[in-house]
């Protein structure tokens, strides 16, 4: 077993508009070997990313990179950019998390695969399109000929996945880095697109690099995991090792932070990532760490080796083992309420007009449609959340807009005796501000020109508070889902992506609704983000008695949420029932296909007792 | 590349240095600055130049015919004994009493328009579209032509004129940009606290849409005073004897072979500097604002 990739005490420096270099990536030391499966894990400000471009060569003009990165018996660092060029592609392939923007729209997929080939090889372009073919096969392409001459948006995620996984195997490169290959995908595509790379990376004995945030999306595939926190290594070790024991209390963190089956609560880590102006002299992770003592900001700690992995700890012998065990919680405290329905959805269907018609079909309302969504009928209790799950086109964004009266639909749609169908004007603007909506992506929901003090304060405006009653309301608001008022008066652009899905979620607050859709809210955020977002709900939710409609991909994060989920596919409802039993014993195929395709829904893993030591800890 | 290059900006920080972020702020006040006292001087110049520069825009002086610059005609004299510096004061009064209120007129009717036909309904939107791609088919000018042929001319005609035929180009691009952005995620999440459309319209699209209107704003200033002089040239605008900026440049460049530069220069000058005034004021507003797109 020889080591494809070897980076020994990389670091980086960016440059920061006049700014003097900032330390971004700090001493970094990492090997992939010959059919191996490296995860390198961390959130989002990590430096793992940065890893990958300074592999490739490709940092941003004015970074400073020391250290060796040795692919082979060759240091890239030494080769000058022309020599560069040619690892690029040939020694080294790459995919990316969004294959959209990375293929080229204009342009057929096996010219670009040819492409790929043709550059490094030189070859014609007969035997190109001969190799094209061949890993069109490959990759799981059905009927790579026909496919040929097809462009990108033909494809479905997954396939454009699986085209750029096979431009990146063009020259049969020893090492392909993947960022966050499956990250936008469905987990049962996710899981599609991660059983071919391992299987590629068998045949083919080529080292991969697989950059992830989740460490739920390697448990079962990677061999070895190092994990990054604000720019330094906290853990690495095979992944056998560290998946049956994690030994920092970050790595800890993380993976109490991701949902499993009958998970009281989800451990969130206090804290923010710190700016890479002001990380700590000493261990990084202290300042947000249960354990932490004064020691632990001093200096660096020196990477300890324990049970099978290495971790940078001081306290790694005083820290509590990972303890297997099975899941207790689960089937524990899952009664569906018994206050009463709030909302009644009956025979609800949604077509929509296909694009591409006729001016004169659509002028005689001939136009074929397109079901979205087939005569679904379900109750919600009060207090109760509904998960909606699903993959894309199984109708659930329909299922949630409808509700919400974005899309016209027909049926009845009942929202405590009242029928929306029969209300218009302003009685139907009332009974709709009771359902409000919390959307996927953070940014897009906020107004990038209105403060976000206006934002959350809107609501209050349709209800004729006064300007200084609003602003203070939005204070309180603020200050609930656990922001500091000091952000009235700031841009949209000036927060994270956790924080703009709070005041998202503040907003919808104000409108003192009695329900809210969550349609999708967290998937766009970093794991331990969305373990403070999902705990925030769940409290919100207490405290109200809020009813909510999850709309997710995401089983794991709906079976935490949900007292019953209803399974959607081609706009029609499988099946409906509590969480745990509908998880435990699904009854459809399809069920069974998305259980199966979340490894932490399994009840093997002991993160629940991980979680507990910490949250006592944090409590005391 | 993935979005991973979100880990530079970080959480409540601008991503520039303390420096750098200085030197924006002073850079931003000095265009705003620029861009007021060129306003103010084009604006004073124009409307108080008469008081303190008593020499009669339309008197010939036939002891001077088409002089340079000199003690007793500051900016010299045109071809039959003008002076130019008073031609100046006076055609700046004319032009920009006529352009400006014609192109805010141009503004308000552009989005009114492109803003009813993007929230309407379809067909109300479809109905809209066609009626503007029938303007648009016809050439401006032929549509100015035609009309200040059949109304009296004086500033007001003038005014509506012009502010009432060179919106559909701002009405298209307004519609368009409204489509994009009625869909958008904080919209809905503002209509479902019960927000009407016309609230949708005025705070949420309007904002977004500020920089857009503000550099076709800035942009349809000088499309206003190049349509004056255009229409003041062919004796339907600004009517002989009243000079106009654009006249004037334009009997300056008649005489382009003489090298009559005080009769260019000067003129050109001020559309410059009300155009780039007018351009760098929006954009300071803009970057006030705050927020992006």
């Amino acid at each position: 077993m020889s080591a494809i990739l070897k980076l020994d005490d990389v670091s980086v420096a960016l440059r920061r508009g006049k700014a003097r270099a900032m330390p971004i990536l700090d001493h970094l030391s990492l090997e992939v070997s010959a059919g191996k499966m490296l995860a390198l894990v961390g959130e989002s400000g990590s430096g793992k990313t940065i890893a990958t471009l300074a592999t490739m060569r490709l940092l941003p003009r004015g970074a400073k990179i020391t250290g060796r990165i040795m692919l082979g018996e060759t240091d890239l660092l030494t080769l000058d950019e022309p020599a560069m060029r040619r690892v690029r592609g040939r020694d080294i392939g790459m995919i990316f998390q969004n294959p959209l923007s990375a293929l080229n729209p204009t342009t057929r997929i096996g010219a670009q695969i040819n492409e790929a080939y043709r550059t490094h090889t030189g070859h014609s372009d007969r035997a190109a399109r001969a190799r094209t073919l061949e890993l069109l096969g490959e990759v799981g392409i059905p009927d790579p000929a026909a496919r040929f001459d097809d462009y990108p948006h033909q494809f479905s995620g997954g396939m454009r996945q699986r085209v750029m996984i096979a431009m990146a195997l063009a020259c049969s490169p020893k090492l392909l880095i993947a960022d966050e290959p499956t990250t936008g995908l469905d987990p049962l595509v996710a899981k599609q697109i991660l059983a071919l790379l391992t299987r590629l990376r068998r045949t083919h004995n080529m080292g991969v690099l697989f950059i992830t945030h989740d460490l739920s999306v390697v448990e079962e595939y990677a061999d070895d995991v190092h994990v990054l926190y604000a720019g330094r290594t906290v853990e690495a070790g095979t992944a056998a090792d560290f998946f049956a024991a994690p030994r920092h209390p970050y790595s800890q963190a993380l993976l109490g932070a991701i949902p499993r089956l009958g998970q009281a609560r989800l451990l969130s880590i206090p804290g923010t990532l710190p700016d890479p102006e002001q990380r700590p002299s000493g261990c990084r992770f202290a300042p947000r760490c249960a354990w932490a003592e004064p020691a632990c900001a001093e200096s660096y700690p020196a990477p300890q080796s324990l049970g099978g992995t290495t971790a940078a700890c001081r306290l790694i012998a005083h820290i509590p083992p990972f303890v297997a065990s099975t899941n207790v919680a689960a089937g524990q405290g899952r009664q569906s309420h018994a206050a009463g329905t709030l909302l009644e959805v009956e025979n609800l269907t949604v077509r929509y007009a296909r694009t591409n018609t006729s001016l004169i079909s659509s002028l005689f309302g001939t136009a074929p449609k397109f079901t979205a969504l087939d005569n679904v009928s379900f109750t919600l209790g009060k207090g109760e959340c509904l998960g909606i799950v699903g993959e894309s086109g199984s109708g659930k964004s329909t299922l949630g807009r409808a509700i919400l009266q974005m899309v016209g639909y027909d049926g009845r749609i009942i929202l405590d005796g009242e029928d929306f169908t029969a209300l218009r004007g302003a009685a139907l603007r009332r009974l709709r501000m009771s359902v409000q909506v919390v959307f996927q992506d953070p940014r897009e929901s906020l107004n990038p020109r209105l403060r976000i003090g206006d934002s959350v304060a809107e609501p209050l405006k349709f209800m004729g508070k006064s300007s200084a009653a609003r602003r203070q309301a939005a204070a309180g608001l603020l200050e609930r889902v656990g922001l500091s008022a000091r952000l009235l008066d700031v841009y949209p652009h000036t927060i994270s992506g956790g924080q703009a899905q709070r005041v998202a979620i503040a907003r919808a607050l104000a409108a003192e609704p009695r329900m809210i859709v969550l349609d999708e809210p967290t998937s766009s955020l970093d794991v331990s983000t969305q373990a403070m977002l999902l705990n925030l709900l769940k409290d919100l939710a207490k405290e109200r008695g809020l009813s909510y409609i999850l709309i997710s991909h995401d089983l794991a994060a709906v079976s935490y949420m949900a007292d019953r989920i209803a399974v959607l596919n081609g706009g029609k409802c499988l099946e409906i029932g509590p969480s745990v039993a509908l998880l435990a014993n699904p009854s459809h195929d399809y069920t069974k296909k998305l259980v199966d395709a979340s490894p932490q829904l399994r009840p093997s893993t002991g993160s629940l007792q991980i979680s507990q030591s910490i949250q006592s800890r944090q409590a005391s | 590349m993935s979005a991973n290059l979100d880990i530079l900006p970080v959480a409540g920080r601008s991503p520039t240095g303390l420096l750098a972020r200085g030197m924006n702020a002073v850079g931003d006040n000095m265009a705003m600055s620029l861009g007021i006292l060129l306003a103010v001087f084009v604006v004073l110049f124009s409307f108080a130049g008469g008081l303190v520069y008593h020499v009669d825009p339309y008197a010939i002086h036939g002891d001077a015919i088409f002089q340079p610059p000199s003690a007793a005609h500051l900016l010299g004299t045109d071809q039959i004994g003008r002076d130019e510096m008073a031609r100046l004061i006076a055609g700046g009064k004319s032009t920009l009493i006529v352009s400006l209120p014609a192109a805010l007129l141009t503004i308000i009717v552009g989005a009114i328009y492109g803003m009813a036909a993007a929230l309407g309904p379809g067909w109300f939107d479809k109905s809209l579209m066609r009626v503007l791609d029938a303007i648009l088919a016809l050439p401006g000018i032929v549509i100015l032509i035609f009309f200040a042929a059949l109304i009296p001319l004086n500033n007001l005609s003038l005014i509506l004129l012009l502010g009432l035929t060179s919106w559909p180009g701002l009405a298209r691009i307004i519609r368009n940009e409204a489509i994009a952005q009625r869909n958008r995620d904080f919209v809905m999440a503002t209509r479902q606290m019960g927000a009407s459309t016309w609230y949708i319209a005025r705070v949420h699209l309007l904002r977004v849409m500020a920089p857009i209107l503000v550099v076709n704003g800035t942009l349809l200033v000088g499309d206003s005073i190049l349509a004056l002089s255009g229409l003041s040239f062919l004796g339907l605008g600004v009517q002989p004897p009243y000079p106009s900026w654009g006249g004037l440049l334009q009997s300056g460049l008649d005489l382009i072979e003489l090298n009559p530069y005080w009769l260019i220069i000067p003129a050109g000058f001020l559309v410059f500097a009300s155009m780039l005034s007018a351009s760098l004021i929006g954009n300071a507003l803009v970057a006030g604002w705050g927020g992006r797109r």
